[in-house]
C-alpha cells in the first residue's frame, strides 16, 4: 500500500492525539513518510478532537485528505463529525461501549469494538487509547508492533522506568486491541 | 552571540513551530519577544526550552502590541530579534509592523494563520494573507514568504533574517496552524554549510564611536511635519521596494509548462494541489501549478507567462479570494478565463481540487 490515510476522532481527553503521535513516531522510525495534523477546538477537555495521520512509502503532498482509509470514531459526536471522511473504501471502527448508536454511514466495513468497557473492567481506564492503538495497528497492518513499542518508549519511557508495571500494562493493552480486530476479522 | 545548536546536517521529526525555533537559532537570532496565541505558542515554548543551550533571550510581553514594539526596540538596540503571532495577535501587532515599514527596521515575524474574523478558530486558515501583505496604515512595503511545509519553514526562516537585514523591510514567514502543529520530517543544517552567509546585525541606535569623529549622527524618524516631506521619503521607499521584485521574488511551477488548467495556490494549499495534479495527469487532464512563494513582491513576469500559456486558471485558497485578488491585479490584461475554489478557514484537499478541475475540464470557466 502506497499511502494509508488514518483519522482518529474522539472527545478531548480520550487520548486521541497521544496515540496519533505514537503512531506517526513509529512510522517515522520505521523509515516511512509520515504526516500528522491534530485538529481540536479551544477546550482542554470536551471538544471533538481529530487526528489526521498519513503513513506512506512515498513523499506526502496534501496534509489533509478528503477521504480516509480508516476512521476510528470514539464518541457520538465523533460519529457525526467524521462521516465526511468516509467513502466506499473506508474501514470504520467505532467503540460500542462509548457510542450510544452505530455509525449511519457505510464504508467498506464497519467494526464495533468495546475497548472502553475492556479498559475499565479488565485493565485500566488510562490505557483505553492504547487498546485503540492496537486495534488500529491490526486493522491497517502498515506498521510493526515493535516499531510501535519503540515509539511508546520514546513517548512514555520516563513513566515506564519509574513504574515498570505501566510498560506491561500498555503492552497488554496493545495486544488486547490487536486481538479485538483479529476476532472480528474471523467472524 | 548565541550558541548555534545545528552544527551538522540533522534530520528530525518535529512540529512546524519547533522547526521555526530551531531555524531562528540557525539564523543566529538572539532574542524573541512574544505573546501567547494558538497556533504559534510552541515557537515560544521551543525557543524557551532551548535557551539554556543557546544562551539567547526571551521576553513575554503583556500583549501583541507590546511584543511588536519590543521587537523593534530590540532590533534598534542591535539585537537580531524576532517575533511570531497569529490571528487577532497579527491584527493588533500591525501598528508596530507599520512602524517597521516607516523606519525601515529589519523586523522578522512568523505568522501562523488561524481562522477569522476575530477569535474564530485556533486551527488553520489562509485568511491573514491580505493582512500580512498589506496590513497597517501604510502601503505594504513588506516581504512575505508563504511556506508549504517544514523544509520551507526552516529554509525561509533563515532567509527571512537575511532578507530583512539586507533590504530593511519587515519580512514575514507566512505559514498556518496546520504547518505549526503538524509533524513531518525536516532536514536542518548550518546555513554556512549551504554557502549562506548571515548578514551581520548592527545597532541602529547608539552604535560605537564618537559622533562627528567616528561616525555621523543618526536621526531615525517616524514622524514628519510636512506632507511633501513624507511623500519624498515614501517615494524613495517605493523605488527600493519595486527593485526587489527582480532580486528576491520567488515562485514554484509544477508541470505548468504544458498545463491547460493552471492551478494557482500558495502555502500549504499548493502542496495539496501537487497531489491533485499528479492524480489529474493520470486521468489525462493536463493540470499544472503556479505557486507564488513571495506574495510580496509577486514574481509578476513568470506569473503572467504561466497564465497566458494556460487555457483556464483555478484560484484556490483557504480564504475567500485574498490571494486571488492580489494575483488578478498583477496579471491585469491577461484574458485567460478563471474559476475559483475557496474554503474560508478550511483546508483544501487534493480531492477537492481534483473534483473542481474535472468539472472545469467538462464545463470551461467563462469569467
Amino acid at each position: 500500500m502506497v499511502r494509508t490515510k488514518i483519522a482518529i476522532a474522539g472527545e478531548g481527553g480520550q487520548g486521541v492525539q497521544s496515540i496519533a503521535k505514537i503512531l506517526v513516531e513509529a512510522g517515522y522510525e520505521a523509515g516511512k513518510h509520515v504526516m500528522y495534523i491534530p485538529n481540536f477546538g479551544v477546550e482542554q477537555r470536551g471538544g471533538v478532537s481529530i487526528a489526521f495521520c498519513q503513513i506512506s512509502d512515498e513523499p506526502i503532498g496534501e496534509p489533509r485528505y478528503s477521504k480516509a482509509d480508516i476512521v476510528i470514531m470514539l464518541s457520538d459526536r465523533a460519529l457525526d463529525r467524521c462521516e465526511t471522511y468516509v467513502d466506499e473504501n473506508t474501514t470504520i471502527v467505532y467503540d460500542t461501549s462509548v457510542c450510544t448508536r452505530a455509525p449511519e454511514c457505510s464504508g467498506k466495513r464497519v467494526i464495533g469494538v468495546d475497548a472502553n468497557k475492556i479498559a475499565n473492567e479488565d485493565l485500566s481506564a488510562r490505557v483505553f487509547n492504547i487498546i485503540i492503538l492496537g486495534v488500529l495497528l491490526e486493522a491497517t497492518k502498515v506498521l510493526d508492533i515493535d516499531d510501535v513499542k519503540n515509539a511508546m518508549e520514546l513517548a512514555l519511557g520516563k513513566k515506564f522506568n519509574a513504574k515498570p508495571e505501566l510498560r506491561e500494562l500498555n503492552y497488554k493493552a496493545l495486544e488486547v486491541g490487536m486481538q479485538l480486530i483479529k476476532e472480528k476479522a474471523g467472524v | 552571540m548565541v550558541n548555534k545548536l545545528i552544527k551538522e546536517d540533522t534530520k528530525m521529526f518535529l512540529t512546524g513551530n519547533e522547526v521555526l525555533a530551531y531555524a531562528a537559532n540557525a539564523a543566529e537570532a538572539e532574542f524573541m519577544y512574544g505573546y501567547p496565541i494558538t497556533p504559534q505558542n510552541e515557537i515560544m515554548h521551543t525557543w524557551c526550552k532551548l535557551l539554556p543551550k543557546t544562551g539567547a533571550g526571551f521576553l513575554q510581553t503583556e500583549d501583541e502590541i507590546s511584543a511588536g514594539f519590543s521587537t523593534l526596540g530590540g532590533i534598534l538596540a542591535g539585537k537580531r530579534a524576532f517575533t511570531a503571532t497569529a490571528g487577532p495577535g497579527n491584527v493588533i501587532m500591525q501598528d508596530a509592523m507599520s512602524m517597521a515599514e516607516m523606519m525601515r527596521i529589519p523586523f522578522v515575524c512568523a505568522v501562523m494563520q488561524r481562522g477569522g474574523p476575530s477569535t474564530a478558530t485556533v486551527i488553520y486558515a489562509q485568511q491573514e494573507t491580505r493582512l500580512t501583505c498589506y496590513g497597517g496604515n501604510g502601503e505594504g512595503f513588506r516581504i512575505v514568504y508563504s511556506t508549504a511545509g517544514h523544509q520551507d519553514l526552516f529554509d525561509y526562516m533563515i532567509k527571512a533574517f537575511n532578507t530583512a537585514w539586507t533590504y530593511r523591510f519587515p519580512t514575514y514567514v507566512l505559514a498556518d496552524g496546520y504547518q505549526g502543529k503538524m509533524r513531518e520530517p525536516v532536514n536542518m543544517y548550518d546555513p554556512a554549510s549551504r554557502g549562506i552567509t548571515m548578514v551581520p546585525t548592527e545597532a541602529s541606535l547608539l552604535p560605537d564611536g564618537e559622533i562627528g569623529k567616528d561616525r555621523k549622527s543618526m536621526h531615525w524618524r517616524n514622524t514628519y511635519n510636512m506632507e511633501e516631506e513624507l511623500m519624498e521619503v515614501l517615494d524613495e521607499y517605493k523605488v527600493d521596494f519595486e527593485a526587489l521584485e527582480d532580486k528576491i521574488a520567488e515562485y514554484e511551477e509544477y508541470k505548468a509548462d504544458d498545463a491547460e488548467i493552471l492551478v494557482i495556490a500558495h502555502g500549504i494549499v499548493a502542496r495539496s494541489a501537487r497531489t491533485a495534479i499528479d492524480e489529474l495527469r493520470e486521468k489525462g487532464i493536463k493540470a499544472g501549478l503556479f505557486r507564488p512563494i513571495t506574495l510580496r513582491p509577486l514574481a509578476r513576469k513568470p506569473l503572467k507567462e504561466a497564465v497566458n500559456r494556460a487555457k483556464q486558471i483555478l484560484f484556490t485558497e483557504s480564504a475567500d479570494g485574498q490571494m486571488a485578488q492580489m494575483i488578478l491585479e498583477a496579471i491585469y490584461g491577461c484574458t485567460t478565463p478563471y474559476s475559483t475554489l475557496y474554503k474560508m478557514g478550511v483546508g483544501v484537499t487534493g480531492g477537492d481540487i481534483v473534483a473542481k478541475v474535472e468539472a472545469m475540464a467538462k464545463q470551461p470557466a467563462t469569467v
